[in-house]
């Protein structure tokens, strides 16, 4: 197979200037005082695509997926290396960039097909092709200031689709009009492609990518991590999404504890030891046992024993509050105990944030004889292929007593995430295969 | 030469642009179109009532001369301080889109060269009206002068349309180098009465054989000389040639200018 796009070793800055100006009298007083700072996108990227195949551009905002996609639409120019491509090239990145509201649909066709560089006569032909693709037969002729946005992405998508190019670059842009008018283009796309376009996407929807490309290629700040088919590189990105994610959680979950601890200091001036803070930073997704909380019925109990602390664990033990859906996790419960209970229950229960209860069950539902609490120590679920769907979830803990009294009842007591590579929807992945027979 | 078969295949939008350009330039106004022409004639008015009127020059009928002259020098300019902005009025799309960027300025200057063609039959009934006529031979060469003078605009349009990107107070001194141009090129007044001293400086300036080449033939009646049209024909390649390769490499940062 012949390769069409050849992209060689390319970098890219752009420069981030403080204070721009391009006035003859700003330059000549400050020309020197111009400063910028030069921000490499991307930092030598190479590869190629032969005729007919379609690739997917992956990788979290700010990665250069969208730069390298502008670098191959010939839109801006790398700062070095090289960019070969062979034949038409027709890009849905900014769809209706050249649209003219006054003009009606129609005109707007022509002027659009011929920044695509078509001439009148090849526009002829596609006409009707185009307008009927749009759906829009009754307003063709109506200005394209009277359209609603998704007319107006349909009727830009429409003459993108139709110049019959070589190359086909998109931009994250298939979530165009309709569910029926999305599916169109997906289905159009595939018969581009099939007829040996190649076609380039850049998207965030991994599943689209799935779908229509044979590779996908990852860029993270700036390098190109990973190349090979979407399910691979799709597997291993989430995985190190999801991580990140993680993080940031965690950092976002710090700056609200310590807007917290800031506010109560300054309203109420109560003096927290200092053990107590440290205990606290480290604890983040537990939220430690507050007046407030009990003032807010997230608590009760007869305080015979406590809930301490909370940590939920991957199998390897690394405490997270993200999971990948059908993960094995470990919920930790530490507890002290004041009085002796002699027939405590353990309990938990799983709620999404819509507040529906997705699951619960405690040690007497799963017929284990009552504890004898007389010493602090930890309780262990293991939670085998936890498959809740992709969501916000709180668990709540509790420990009683056989006869139903709470001695620590704690609601929304830590908080956790899911994410999957897959795109089920609902609540629960169910263990499935499919088997079709014919009679 | 890859280049040219692009800007071919990119014909259509230059068309268009075009188009856009004749028929939205005086949309709105009452008189419309006929401003093309009365624009013109209004310039020709004030400077023959400055010049022939005030100023006596004793150039029989100067308003004639002054016209066949004024008309050229009037695309020349127009071009240039219309088309310093194409690209930067057309900066939505140069950000969005790929396409030749050539094509706005080409567009720009085609709008202009087709308004002069316009012109030209206002030119041609006056002479007729006046009783000046035609000489065949002299009329025949009218195309290649008005393609050399076509080539020149495109060439200083070219460069300065990449450069008012970078340097957005062109737009505007470029007002005053056009008006200062014009008065050292012979539209107003004949070669003949510069002083010896600054004739050849006159003469190095790329419009000043153009203009005299059109004179030579609707005023005068004559074939211009060879040496006269050989080197506007020249300076109109090299303008040309130079002009695309300093916009083509200025190009590459547009969407990042903008």
């Amino acid at each position: 197979m012949e390769t069409v796009i050849d992209v060689k070793n390319i970098t890219k800055s752009f420069r981030v200037y403080y204070d721009k100006g391009s006035q003859l009298k700003e330059k000549m007083l400050f020309w020197k005082r111009n400063r910028y700072e030069e921000r490499w996108v991307l930092k030598g990227i190479s590869f190629q695509i032969k005729k007919g195949e379609a690739v997917g551009l992956i990788g979290h905002n700010g990665c250069g997926k969208s730069t390298t996609l502008k670098l191959l639409s010939r839109i801006i120019y790398p700062n070095n290396g090289t960019i070969e491509m062979k034949g038409r090239v027709s890009s849905l990145i900014e769809l209706g960039a050249g649209f003219h509201p006054d003009m009606s649909g129609r005109e707007n066709i022509y002027t659009n097909a011929a920044i695509f560089g078509l001439t009148k006569k090849e526009i002829d032909e596609r006409i009707d092709d185009i307008i009927s693709f749009s759906e829009l037969e009754e307003f063709i002729d109506n200005p394209v200031r009277t359209y609603s946005s998704g007319m107006y992405m349909r009727l830009a998508f429409s003459v993108a689709i139709n110049v019959d190019a070589d190359i086909l670059l998109i931009d994250e842009i298939l979530a165009v009009g309709d569910a029926n008018f999305q599916a169109k283009c997906f289905n159009r796309l595939r018969e581009i492609k099939k007829s040996g376009t190649t076609i380039v996407i850049v998207s965030h929807s991994l599943g689209q990518i799935e779908q229509i490309c044979d590779r996908s290629i990852w860029i993270d700040d700036g390098k190109i991590k990973m190349e090979g088919t979407p399910r691979e590189v799709h597997a291993e990105y989430l995985g190190f999404m999801g991580k990140k994610r993680e993080e940031i959680a965690e950092k976002e979950r710090k700056r609200k504890e310590n807007n917290k601890k800031n506010d109560k200091e300054e309203n109420s001036n109560v003096s927290i030891t200092e053990s107590n803070e440290i205990g606290k930073e480290k604890e983040l997704a537990f939220q430690e046992p507050k007046n407030q909380d009990e003032k807010l019925k997230k608590r009760w109990g007869n305080g015979y024993a406590k809930i301490i602390d909370i940590a939920m664990c991957t199998s390897d033990g690394e405490k997270r509050t993200v999971f990948q859906t059908g993960s094995d996790v470990d919920i930790v419960i530490k507890f002290t105990v004041k009085n002796i209970i002699k027939d405590a229950v353990f309990g938990i229960a799983i709620y999404n944030s819509k507040g529906i209860h997705c699951y619960g069950t405690n040690t007497k539902i799963d017929k284990l004889d009552e504890f004898e609490l007389k010493k602090d120590g930890q309780v262990i679920v293991h939670l085998r292929h936890l498959n809740l769907l992709p969501e916000v979830y709180t668990l709540d803990l509790a420990i009683e007593c056989e006869i139903g009294l709470p001695v620590d009842y704690y609601r929304e007591a830590y908080r956790f995430e899911m994410y999957s590579m897959y795109e089920e929807v609902g609540t629960v992945r169910i263990d499935h295969t499919w088997e079709l027979s014919e009679r | 030469m890859k280049a040219l078969k692009e800007l071919y295949a990119y014909r259509q939008m230059i068309a268009g642009l075009v188009k856009k350009d004749l028929r939205g330039r005086y949309k709105g106004s009452v008189l419309g179109f006929l401003w093309t022409f009365i624009n013109p004639l209004l310039q020709l008015l004030v400077y023959t009532m400055v010049f022939s009127v005030i100023m006596k020059n004793g150039i029989e009928k100067y308003y004639i001369y002054l016209f066949v002259a004024l008309i050229p020098w009037i695309f020349f300019s127009t071009s240039i301080t219309s088309g310093c902005s194409s690209i930067i009025q057309s900066k939505e799309m140069v950000k969005k889109i790929y396409f030749p960027r050539e094509v706005l300025p080409i567009a720009t200057v085609t709008s202009g060269f087709i308004n002069m063609l316009y012109c030209f039959i206002v030119i041609f009934a006056v002479l007729l009206v006046a009783r000046i006529g035609f000489n065949v031979y002299a009329i025949l060469c009218l195309p290649i002068i008005m393609l050399v003078e076509y080539l020149l605009a495109l060439g200083f349009t070219l460069i300065f349309s990449a450069l008012t990107v970078y340097f957005r107070d062109l737009e505007y001194i470029l007002g005053i180098i056009t008006m200062a141009w014009m008065y050292l090129t012979p539209v107003l007044y004949s070669i003949d009465m510069v002083p010896e001293e600054l004739k050849n400086i006159l003469l190095m300036n790329p419009m000043s054989p153009i203009i005299i080449a059109y004179r030579d033939i609707l005023y005068y009646r004559q074939v211009p000389q060879l040496e006269t049209l050989a080197s506007a024909f020249a300076v109109g390649i090299v303008s040309c040639v130079l002009g695309y390769l300093i916009f083509h490499k200025l190009q590459k940062n547009f969407a990042e200018e903008l």
